[in-house]
């Protein structure tokens, strides 16, 4: 009853041929006691469902979120011909898609509305700020006894590094306790970059040599290293030490790979360009993370704004949709330009909508029956629009999208099926995606 | 490529059944087998003649009813220890063939009487009692007794089929069926006339899906000649009758045999599962219960009850019925393994130790050099590294008993204090919130810590604690009660960091893996129910009191629970306080979960891994790798009266505390039974300790003078970058899982490029300093690598570093580089 992995039938990626590290895992599998997780995910292999890896239309993906919860009456889904109290303080405007109008804050995005598709069906049924952003980020609904793991690192689980650089980054921080590794082990977790990229002296953190190390130094520091380290590594022989030196490999690699540091050298961007993007966090953040994915990054997880609007919308929502409208736009044209929009798919999404009248301090509250995201590239249909609120928004009308099927349709452009399970520590087998289907109607191209 | 486990025949039942199968086989993978193993020195076992020790199975047989039954097992035991199954080839006798007699493997009832049965084996012989009554009477099959234990055993019920919180295709049982009244209303009434068909039983929907003569999702489970398919269809001929309220109910389970050691590819063991009942009642019900084994490479187990050894290792396997769950833990060797000698025990720990070692044909490794050990004793009891001098003093001192002498020593430093006040304050949580001030934080730091400087004994601190009242200032134990104020997510942390019981499964089922109920789950949060809170004058301040008001409700039926101890007795809480109530019996040498919780969280933090593991998920389906080991350490605990630093005395003068991390080719592959030591990364707070202690830069932290070590950070919100990066705990839980001691790639690059190497190198200027006293660079090479790996340079690394030193022109700057490498070494930021 032991797991091969020459039928392929065990999952592509780094299961197909095991790597170094891995055949260094599966060697302590004859142990008399196990305690990594690797060796009992393939041997749990035997008893779980598994696919292989389909060939993947996208690379990478770029989840662009919006926390505090985005209103889809001021962005994505204006409600012009509603009631004053529900149509909200804003008016809306055509876009370049016959019979389709967006904010009046959102001016880019009207003008490549038929580069993208926008979901108006959008539902799930958390209210609570921490569990509607738990769904977005899992695909999951919380629960109390299982900490699911994002799907950023679902994807570094599944796919492994495509580059010199991380699998899956934050921009700019770990935006919250969702975006980690719920029960996979923390070999999959998120890279954060320590610093945004909106700063002006922007650098990673850690990732320069200090000041007065020049590389010819930091030679000489390593080989002092690997003497002091050959040392040990001939007496002891535990597979933590080799996990460690795996990551220092890694940080190696990225510290000397020039295609590692240039990705986040957002100064060898042209200045017209970042400005195309907006020199602020949503423009400079969106530019570092279309250098990321151009790199080899397979998910990169970008937060931008506070959009708990529960009082003045009008005033509070305004700067942050144009930012937000400008660098999002901008961002669709430039990986589309550069023949990249292909293979990234660009996701904006936020925690849940907000309540469909505007309430006594102008604002909205909260609304997780129906809300709006878009998404663009990566094999999703160009200008479209799918499922569609009620008149008020109190609801979805057409084509409801729930968290399932939205993470099962990304997660198979990425060739990933979602329906495979990972093994969750008191060994319990856990679907990727607990009963998604992947919505074929917003692809044109399904993997 | 799914794998049923059941390899019996019931191939149509793998689709309801696997889920649930395969949730144990793999969750329970704590062990796997030995595949290749080299044994260098020792010698083959001698094959001896020698009859070995008869054993049967089960002691004694009762019979009740014409057709009751129960299957026997007998086995002989070697001097080796490996047992066999011989239940074929022994002669069994009947006492008095009008009382009983054997067929088909069963022992089965003639007469009512009593007599026993003679059993005979390669010249021994046993008796076993035997009691056979009313074989005049025959029960009928009933709901609890019968009909819900077969759902339950052909899967129906289970999570992903009708078992699910929406049940499956419009038919929802509850999960295993803990609501059996639920139950009988969903199969009679939820939709009159479907489920079942009283003219014509064996045409029931009910029976037709399961036995695959009408469409079902989950496939055929079972024949309609089969046991299962006779028990639904005797019950709807009899009306499918919901049980009379005082129905027997079971009490417990017993597995038999209660372990094995098997050869490897060698024959198969029988085990058979009897279950008691209220009613004084036993039954033979191994082919109603689910079996499984952890390690299906190891020891594999089919629904009759065969345990099939495979290859090398160890597993458990794991019964339930009803409620309950029982492990029994299997090894397999390899027929020709040699036998080990294991060296001379230092104490009691070692001999535990070796007696498992032994019966897995493991050696020990060879006690740790010197340095070694001064390093490692270091760590655990004191957080810091051994100074270069007490480095000169230890390894100069000629004493034998200059190892203990050095516990005994380290044991009495503050230091040592507060590596366990750090280890405490995570298990209750100390942090300031939004509900707990941080004068209200400090406070309840302070209190613990008082208590442990002052060698205040565990079971009272933490009886104090959980019967605290009065103001979050003036009482500040009772901040316990502000950092988590929902009754329920309250009893599950006391279940967790004081018992190592995660509940929360409980909550909304019965736990399938595990002895805990919902029954049990809402009992024990009871306890909880009348924590009272209210402002006090200081508005950063709460009163938590009694407000002797509120009860538990259990969601099926709504009723109010009375408090009841986990695993134990309801207790009279008539006008007392039902927290104090608990906290005396928790603390109690009634409840042994207690001591064994906090003998394993000690044992835990010196060995890197819990003889429980993790030492907070303590379940059936989680065995401790030495049970025997653990029950010994909590009654040492006990006997110590709870003294911290005794028992740590016993854990550190161990021969197994003392082991060498090198490895023989016997205990390569063991992570579990404590044969080598494991190297394991300093948690981060001590890590950055040692870091300013060898460099000599001091840190700042909120709260805390310049100097202070980040072990004494009071709060679990004060962190840093290094802290952070290295997984310090935020305590928001009581999980232990929040101290991360995994490697990360920031971790790497922090300490490759990051502040927290470069600056305090810089900072502290002990290069320099050494430089300037006119210290030639061998010498100052020496004092690096001792204050930082308490070891002098090889001559190997001596001749390289010469080398990269007489190669540079600015030899303070290579020294530099030499001591950033040392701080990136593994050497140093590992215990080994």
């Amino acid at each position: 009853m032991t797991h091969t992995c020459n039928d392929g039938t065990c999952g592509g990626g780094d299961h197909t041929r095991p790597s170094r590290r891995d055949f260094l895992y599966v060697g302590l599998v004859g142990g008399l006691g196990l305690t990594l997780p690797d060796f009992l995910r393939q041997q749990a292999f035997a008893d779980q469902k598994d696919y292989a890896l389909k060939t993947p239309v996208a690379d990478s993906i770029i989840h662009i979120f919006l926390p505090g919860g985005m209103s889809a009456q001021e962005s994505f889904d204006p409600k012009p011909f509603a009631p004053p109290e529900y149509r909200g303080p804003y008016s809306a405007i055509n876009t370049v898609l016959p019979g389709v109008q967006f904010s009046e804050h959102l001016p880019h995005t009207a003008k490549i509305a038929d580069r993208i598709t926008v979901c108006r069906g959008m539902t799930h049924g958390e209210a609570a700020h921490e569990r509607g952003t738990h769904n977005m980020f899992t695909g999951y609904r919380p629960s109390g006894a299982l900490q699911f793991p994002s799907m950023g690192s679902v994807v570094s689980h599944e796919l492994g590094p495509g580059s010199d650089l991380p699998p899956y980054v934050c921009v700019p921080s770990i935006p919250n306790e969702y975006a980690g590794t719920g029960y996979l082990s923390t070999r999959y977790g998120p890279f954060a970059l320590g610093s945004d990229p909106a700063q002006g002296d922007f650098k990673v953190r850690d990732l320069s040599l200090p000041g007065d190390v020049d590389h010819q130094r930091f030679a000489r520091r390593q080989a002092l290293l690997e003497t002091v380290d050959s040392h040990f590594r001939a007496l002891e022989n535990a597979d933590v030490l080799d996990a460690m030196d795996a990551f220092y490999q890694r940080a190696y690699t990225m510290i000397s790979s020039k295609q590692a540091r240039e990705a986040f050298n957002l100064a060898a961007e042209p200045d017209a360009l970042r400005d195309a993007y907006g020199r602020n966090e949503a423009g400079q953040r969106m530019l570092l993370a279309r250098r990321l994915t151009e790199a080899g990054v397979r998910f990169v997880s970008l937060v931008y704004g506070s959009w708990d609007h529960h009082a003045n919308i009008a005033g509070g929502a305004k700067d942050q949709l144009r930012a937000f409208d400008q660098a999002y736009a901008q961002l669709i044209r430039d990986l589309d330009e550069r023949g990249r929009l292909e293979r990234t798919l660009v996701m904006v999404t936020t925690e849940f909508g907000r309540t469909p009248k505007i309430n006594g301090d102008g604002g909205r509250d909260h609304w997780p029956r129906v809300f709006s995201i878009a998404l663009a590239g990566g094999g999703v249909q160009r200008g479209l629009v799918y499922g569609a609120s009620d008149a008020t928004g109190g609801g979805p009308d057409l084509d409801a999208l729930t968290v399932e099927d939205l993470a099962t349709t990304i997660y198979n452009q990425l060739g990933i099926v979602a329906d495979k399970e990972l093994m969750a520590p008191g060994g319990r087998p856990v679907e990727i995606v607990n009963g998604g289907k992947v919505i074929t109607d917003i692809l044109a191209k399904p993997a | 490529m799914r794998f049923a486990t059941f390899g019996d025949g019931r191939q149509p039942n793998v689709q309801a059944t696997w889920r649930m199968q395969r949730i144990i086989l793999v969750a329970l993978m704590l062990t796997a087998c030995v595949t290749t193993c080299a044994f260098a020195q020792a010698q083959p076992e001698e094959n001896t003649k020698k009859p070995g020790r008869l054993e049967v199975y089960p002691s004694t047989v009762e019979l009740t009813g014409a057709k009751d039954f129960q299957h026997i097992v007998i086995r002989s035991v070697g001097d080796n220890g490996i047992t066999r199954d011989v239940t074929d080839t022994a002669t069994i006798e009947s006492g008095d063939t009008n009382v009983v007699f054997v067929s088909d493997g069963r022992v089965r009832a003639w007469g009512n009487g009593e007599s026993h049965l003679a059993v005979t084996y390669d010249g021994q012989t046993l008796q076993m009692p035997v009691k056979v009554t009313k074989v005049e009477h025959q029960r009928a099959v009933s709901l609890r007794l019968d009909v819900i234990p077969t759902l339950t055993s052909a899967g129906c019920n289970n999570g992903s089929c009708h078992g699910s919180a929406r049940g499956q295709d419009g038919f929802h049982l509850s999960l295993f069926g803990y609501d059996p009244n639920g139950d009988h209303y969903a199969m009679t009434r939820e939709l009159p006339g479907r489920r079942l068909n009283f003219a014509r039983p064996a045409e029931s929907l009910l029976v037709k899906k399961a036995v695959g003569r009408a469409p079902h999702t989950g496939g055929k489970l079972f024949d309609l000649d089969s046991h299962y398919a006779r028990t639904l269809i005797e019950w709807i001929e009899r009306g499918a009758p919901n049980d009379p309220a005082d129905i027997a109910h079971v009490t417990h389970i017993d597995v038999f045999p209660p372990d094995m050691v098997l050869t490897a590819g060698g024959e198969p063991q029988r085990m058979i599962v009897r279950s008691y009942y209220s009613d004084g009642t036993n039954r033979d019900v191994t082919e109603l219960a689910t079996l499984m084994s952890n390690n299906d490479v190891c020891a594999r187990v089919d629904t009759s009850g065969r345990v099939t050894p495979g290859q090398r290792g160890e597993a458990q396997l794991l019964a339930r019925f009803d409620v309950h769950s029982v492990g029994i833990p299997v090894i397999v060797i390899p027929a020709d393994a040699p036998t080990v000698s294991p060296p001379q025990p230092a104490n009691y720990i070692d001999e535990f130790v070796h007696k498992k070692l032994v019966n897995l044909r493991i050696q020990p490794s060879d006690v740790c050099t010197d340095d070694v050990f001064l390093r490692r004793a270091h760590i655990d009891l004191t957080g810091m590294l051994p100074t270069p001098e007490a480095h000169a003093a230890f390894i100069g001192d000629e004493r034998p008993d200059k190892r203990a002498r050095l516990i005994d020593e380290l044991l009495q430093r503050k230091e040592f204090v507060e590596l366990w006040v750090m280890q405490w304050a995570e298990r209750m949580q100390i942090r300031s919130t939004l509900e707990v001030s941080y004068k209200a934080m400090l406070l309840y730091y302070n209190w613990l810590q008082e208590r442990l400087a002052a060698d205040m004994p565990l079971n009272e601190i933490v009886r104090e604690l959980l019967s605290a009242t009065g103001g979050t200032f003036t009482s500040p134990a009772t901040n316990f009660y502000q950092l988590e104020r929902d009754t329920l997510k309250l009893s599950e942390n006391v279940a967790q960091s004081f018992l190592g019981a995660r509940m929360q499964c409980a909550q909304c089922h019965n736990h399938p893996f595990d002895r805990w109920t919902m029954d049990d789950y809402y009992s024990f949060a009871a306890f909880f129910a009348q924590v009272g809170r209210k402002p006090a004058e200081d508005p950063r301040e709460t009163i938590v009191f009694n407000n002797r008001n509120g009860e538990v409700n259990h969601p099926v039926g709504n009723r109010a629970m009375p408090p009841r101890f986990l695993g134990g007795p309801a207790p009279d809480i008539k006008g007392r306080d039902r927290r104090v109530v608990l906290a005396e019996w928790l603390t109690s040498k009634d409840n042994d979960m207690f001591a064994r919780n906090v003998a394993n969280m000690v044992w835990a933090h010196f060995f890197g891994r819990g003889i429980v593991d993790p030492v907070d998920d303590v379940r059936v389906s989680n065995p401790p790798s030495n049970g025997p080991l653990l029950d010994a350490l909590a009654e040492r605990l006990v006997a110590y009266n709870y003294d911290l630093r005794r028992f740590v005395r016993d854990i550190c003068n161990s021969r197994t505390y003392q082991l060498s991390a090198k490895t023989n080719p016997t205990n390569a592959e063991d992570q579990r039974n404590f044969s080598h030591a494991a190297i394991r990364r300093i948690r981060s707070e001590v890590l950055l300790d040692c870091i300013s202690q060898v460099t000599g830069a001091p840190n700042k932290f909120k709260g805390l003078p310049l100097g202070a070590r980040a072990v004494q950070i009071a709060d679990g919100n004060v962190s840093n970058y290094f802290l952070t990066t290295f997984g310090r705990a935020k305590r928001e839980t009581v999980c232990t899982c929040e101290v991360v001691m995994e490697p990360n790639l920031s971790q790497a690059l922090h300490l490759i490029n990051g502040d927290s190497v470069n600056q305090k190198i810089a900072e502290g200027s002990l290069v320099k300093g050494l430089v300037d006293a006119g210290k030639p660079p061998e010498a100052i090479v020496d004092h690096l690598y001792v204050a930082c790996l308490s070891r002098v340079p090889t001559d190997t690394e001596r001749t390289k570093l010469h080398e990269v030193l007489a190669m540079a022109e600015d030899k303070t700057a290579a020294l530099n580089d030499l001591f950033w490498a040392l701080l990136n070494s593994k050497e140093f930021m590992f215990n080994h």
